[in-house]
């Protein structure tokens, strides 16, 4: 059935551009994987404006900063095939709100969340109408969202939240088969980047939250460079992991994450991590090792959203009493 | 007694009494008294006829073509070109008439490409321009995310595919992936198919359309504030001169079409001129009195208007490039696309609807600050 | 309506009175033995009854009924689907195959990771999940969610890309079902799982449709492939001869079968589908298989996906962690007699002692000011170490996942 209430393409279809240089991937690789140029517990630099959405009741931008090849490719650029991406999203907040007068009663602030990914923002085009992953990342994102959030100062209001997702993180490299391993581990980078983002926003509307929660990503995963060494691969735990920057990732994890309460509001641990023992721990323990890891990057992450919180608090001050 | 306190005034902070008057807001700041001596201002401190400050900036995502962010005012577009092929064979009535034609008409209108190009219509035959607009990103608090587009965003959609048709924009002949076919020599193993296909392809100079470029340029409006039609129109403006496609062609062996990843072989797409929109939007002193009267305006209305209009009394203003609170309070709409060469106006669409205050002198005049306009943003288009 | 919908925490709020709430957590978070509603120890499950095989018209099928009445039937179809690798990697493939021709495995090492790479490791979208609720649409939240959470830890795999060698691949193949799907380089199985819950969700669904998929994989069988290699396959009419998805210990089959690509069989005693748990934290307390009542006073709940593990010591790994919201959070908060304006007349009495028993008093758990006897939603979120105790109980030698997977396989099955 064709969308009536969109513009349509051919009605046939279309079908993505090929290019040569992927058909000829077996006669010898042009071009490499991209390199992790971070240490394993370095993050990526994350920028977060708030306010940037006046119409909206809180706002927040965030853009993860281009890995080291991704910068090189735009700075000079020589394919047209980008090596990796980077997260860029816009997350708005509207409400509180009353109710609509059909809605039961709600002793608490009634949350919804919205993610979508714009149609150009991955490497495949994405649809208009939202599929499962989107639908379950708002699901995740409500979960981690609801904890924080002190719901019962809000009785039959309603709260929406709605990202918007421009750039999304790859789930592989591109010269990679595109079914070496599939599961969606971008996603989980897109749903680190979806708490800190919706965390500012939420703060920027002036609700009021336990702490600020922030999101953060780690990942067992065993790396192209040890397995050529030919001894048997030694899986790594690293934080903030780039799915285009490693051959095979074993499992990851997401927190949601609030210092001062050293508490999560929401894991999404996913990944076989069994046959990864990580030297040091009893490979029982890989998974705790593992929140650990994602714990430290949302603590790294909540150094961020500090500071751009403070920036939104500083311009509403200065706002209110220009108002006045 | 004198001394006795006047009643204590009702006083209201500005903002509040926005929101409760905002017609009277305006036209109180339109309009000051005579004696404050003070310029005729619109809410936002603008001047009629002046425009937000507008930025773009191009070339940002990853994972498309062409991509740009505009940014009028509080207003955030942004715009992202994907291209992709759509192979002839896949067209239901793709037939040897529309092939041969198609070759014939490029080998007369290379020269004069000035010319009327009627092979425009693939374009528009074809559906290679899909532009969409989404207003469900949370960018103001009407729109329900996650439902289907609304009527706003439907009709942004449609009027930007129209500009996009009307304009011509974007060449047809940038969309295509040509074929040389090879002239084979007088090899014994061909087939009667193959024979039938040589001796069509040898009338047409032996090139052949084999694949078109689809672009998809989907706008995301991340903020609304007003005027969402000017702003996305500049980010499809920016996105498609930003916008590379890499070079094509179709490969035999394996048949099917396949593209370069060099960057140094790609092209960008030549566009046609530079249309761009502004908008603006008509406020009445007296909201209501268009609804009153339905007499079309003569001579003598006209003369009265004029008058009032010596004697300062202004009845309605035409406010440029409005924003949201200006357009919730105005019913008459123009927006005008203009394009300049060679320092000739060229009005590209005009469009007005809502009323009848604007009369053929006004309209003149706007077209006067829309090319005015045009300057500033090609000069911002070309920065960016 | 529409919040409703949203609402993906053990799908609508109970309707259960502040007091009641109070009532089930105080005794849900006694020290060492927490009182149950029903009586059963925190770990115990709930009696069900359950049989395999039920519909004839599928490949494999359960129904499992919890005594409380709610019931899942899930039922599991198999098709036999060209496998289709991206426009890209079509090309490769040609061409892998004709090298292929020449010296067989060889095209594979030989570096066009592409074509070669996908055919063996399988794809996710292999295997298709809905779950059908009664009173939701099937792309509501809690139906998606559901079978995001259950699909997820059935198509992991095992990761085949950096562990080196291809024999050694094949031998971890033991977790991931996708892995099983492949019947050669240009054929898979395609699983379409439908799960069917035919009562209102009483309590949240999660535990019932996991068993109840469990048993439906593990009686799955699939017809015996005839074809050799990379011809096109044809299989063995004879249902008889048919092999389990999931093969068994006992009746293992000697060669090879459909799922090993014409390799060494796999020394893999015990590959199983995954479970599923639900897990619940009550203050200090980790409680099993949560009803509607205790789920809806829990702190934190978790869906932990375990399998056996393939090794020879048959221990259990862990596949997935998800959070699931808690309902608790968004319950009616109680209020305490000192505040109420109702009782404020008939307390002022018994002052002095009132006084003591409504000071609030801080909980250790929630870190939060409370008092006793008074409801109020959760909030905040998990400690790392209730996490970690929660994961351990699953997974310790003996624990409660390698319990449940052992109740498991005394079903009776085909």
């Amino acid at each position: 059935m064709t969308d009536r209430r969109r513009i349509n393409g051919p009605p046939s279809g279309t079908r993505p551009a090929v290019f040569a240089s992927s058909l000829k991937s077996a006669s010898g690789d042009a071009t490499e994987r991209p390199r992790r140029h971070r240490q394993p517990n370095e993050l990526r630099k994350i920028f977060l404006k708030t306010g940037l959405i006046p119409s909206a009741s809180g706002s927040a931008y965030l853009e993860y900063e281009p890995s080291a090849s991704l910068a090189a490719a735009r700075s000079s650029p020589q394919s047209l095939i980008p090596p990796s991406s980077a997260l860029k999203l816009a997350c708005t907040v509207h409400g509180p709100k009353p109710l609509p007068r059909s809605a039961t009663f709600s002793p608490n602030l009634v949350l919804t969340t919205h993610v979508k990914y714009a149609p150009f923002a991955a490497r495949q085009r994405k649809g208009h109408i939202r599929d499962a992953s989107e639908r379950d990342l708002g699901v995740h994102l409500e979960t981690a969202l609801r904890g924080v959030i002190v719901a019962e100062r809000w009785p039959k209001s309603g709260l929406e939240i709605t990202i918007t997702i421009l750039e999304a993180e790859d789930d592989r490299w591109w010269g990679d088969a595109p079914d070496s391993h599939d599961a969606p581990w971008g996603m989980m980078n897109v749903l680190a980047g979806c708490i800190t983002a919706a965390s500012a926003a939420i703060a920027d509307a002036r609700i009021d939250c336990l702490d600020l929660v922030a999101g953060g990503v780690a990942a067992i995963v065993s790396d192209d460079a040890v397995a050529e060494e030919g001894s048997s691969s030694t899986p790594k735990l690293m934080l903030d992991t780039d799915p285009a920057e490693h051959k095979s990732i074993l499992s990851a994890c997401v927190v949601a994450y609030m210092p001062a309460r050293d508490e999560i509001t929401e894991i999404w641990l996913k990944g076989d991590h069994s046959k990864a023992s990580l030297g040091v721990d009893d490979s029982s323990l890989g998974h705790e090792a593992l929140i650990d890891g994602a714990i430290n990057a949302a603590r790294g992450a909540h150094t961020v959203l500090v500071e751009a919180v403070l920036e939104s608090a500083e311009r509403y001050a200065g706002l209110s009493s220009s108002d006045s | 007694m004198a001394s006795s306190a006047p009643p204590p005034a009702l006083t209201l902070p500005p903002s509040q009494f926005a929101r409760l008057q905002p017609h009277a807001y305006l036209l109180a700041h339109l309009s000051p008294p005579a004696s404050s001596n003070q310029p005729s201002l619109r809410a936002n401190g603008r001047q009629p006829a002046q425009f937000r400050p507008t930025s773009a900036n191009t070339g940002s995502l990853t994972h498309t073509n062409g991509s740009a962010v505009v940014r009028v005012g509080d207003t955030t577009a942004v715009c992202g070109v994907r291209a992709e092929l759509l192979p002839t064979s896949d067209i239901a009535s793709w037939s040897v008439s529309h092939a041969s034609s198609g070759a014939h008409k490029r080998a007369t209108t290379t020269k004069n490409d000035a010319d009327a190009d009627a092979d425009e219509s693939h374009i528009q035959d074809l559906n290679l321009l899909v532009p969409n607009l989404s207003l469900s990103t949370g960018c103001a608090p009407g729109f329900v995310p996650g439902a289907p587009p609304s009527a706003l965003a439907q009709s942004l959609s449609h009027q930007i595919l129209g500009l996009l048709h009307s304009t011509r924009l974007v060449r047809a002949e940038d969309l295509r992936v040509w074929y040389q076919v090879p002239s084979f020599g007088g090899d014994g193993d061909m087939d009667v198919d193959a024979e039938e296909d040589e001796g069509r392809k040898k009338k047409n100079d032996g090139k052949e359309i084999k694949a078109f470029w689809v672009l998809y340029i989907d706008i995301m409006i991340i903020s609304l504030a007003g005027n969402a039609f000017d702003a996305a129109w500049a980010a499809v403006l920016a996105a498609l001169r930003d916008t590379r496609l890499p070079r094509a062609w179709w490969d035999a062996d394996n048949e099917m079409v396949v593209c370069s990843e060099a960057v140094a072989e790609a092209t960008r797409l030549s566009l046609r001129g530079l249309p761009i929109a502004s908008s603006f939007c008509v406020f009445e002193a007296d909201a209501a009195a268009g609804w009153r009267a339905v007499i079309v305006p003569d001579a003598e209305e006209e003369k009265k208007i004029e008058e009032d209009q010596r004697r300062g009394m202004q009845r309605r203003w035409i406010l440029a490039d409005p924003d949201g609170y200006e357009e919730g309070l105005s019913q008459e709409r123009v927006c005008l696309v203009v394009d300049r060469e060679m320092g000739k106006t060229v009005i590209v669409k005009m469009e007005k609807n809502g009323g009848w205050a604007v009369d053929g002198r006004e309209l003149k005049q706007l077209v006067d600050t829309a090319a005015e306009r045009w300057e500033s943003l090609k000069l911002i288009l070309e920065q960016c | 309506m529409s919040t409703q919908r949203q609402a993906t925490s053990a799908s609508q709020t109970p309707h259960i009175s502040p007091a009641e709430l109070s009532y089930l957590y105080t005794s849900l978070s006694l020290p060492q033995n927490p009182i149950r509603p029903d009586g059963r120890s925190a770990t115990q499950f709930r009696p069900l009854t359950a049989e395999t095989d039920l519909l004839p018209g599928t490949n494999g099928s359960a129904r499992v009924g919890f005594a409380d009445g709610t019931q899942a039937i899930v039922g599991v179809k198999a098709e036999v689907e060209r496998t289709v690798v991206g426009a890209a990697a079509s090309y490769t493939l040609a061409e892998a195959e004709g090298a292929g021709d020449l010296d067989g495995e060889g095209g594979e090492g030989s570096g066009s990771a592409a074509g070669a790479g996908a055919a063996t490791a399988g794809h996710g979208s292999w295997v298709q999940m809905s779950i059908e609720i009664p009173g939701f649409r099937d792309d509501d939240a809690l139906p998606v969610f559901l079978a995001e959470m259950m699909r997820e830890p059935l198509v992991e795999s095992v990761s085949s890309g950096g562990k080196g060698g291809n024999g050694r691949e094949e031998g971890e193949m033991g977790g991931g079902l996708k892995g099983r799907l492949v019947i050669n380089r240009r054929w898979h199985w395609r699983l379409y799982i439908d799960v069917l819950l035919l009562s209102q969700p009483l309590s949240y669904p999660l535990p019932l449709l996991s068993l109840t998929t469990h048993l439906a994989l593990l009686a799955t069988k699939l017809p015996k492939l005839k074809s050799k290699g990379e011809e096109d396959p044809f299989f063995d009419d004879d249902w008889n001869a048919a092999e389990y998805l999931y093969p068994r210990a006992s009746s293992f089959p000697k060669f090879g079968g459909g799922t090993a690509t014409g390799g060494v069989p796999p020394p893999v005693q015990h590959v199983r589908p995954p479970v599923t748990l639900l897990v619940i934290a009550v203050g200090d307390n980790v409680i099993f298989d949560p009803n509607r009542e205790e789920i809806a006073v829990a702190d934190t709940v978790l869906a932990i996906s375990v399998t056996r593990d393939g090794g020879a010591e048959g221990g259990l790994k862990l596949l997935s962690i998800r959070t699931i919201d808690p309902p608790s959070r968004l319950t009616q908060p109680g209020v305490p007699n000192s505040e109420n304006v109702a009782t404020l007349g008939a307390t002022a009495g018994a002052a002095g002692s009132e006084e003591q028993q409504s000071a609030a008093v801080l909980n250790p758990v929630t870190g939060e000011e409370e008092v006793p006897g008074v409801w109020r939603p959760r909030r905040g979120g998990v400690k790392r170490r209730t996490v970690a105790k929660m994961v351990k109980l699953v997974l310790e030698k003996g624990g409660v996942g390698e319990e449940v997977l052992e109740g498991l396989e005394s079903v009776e099955v085909g």
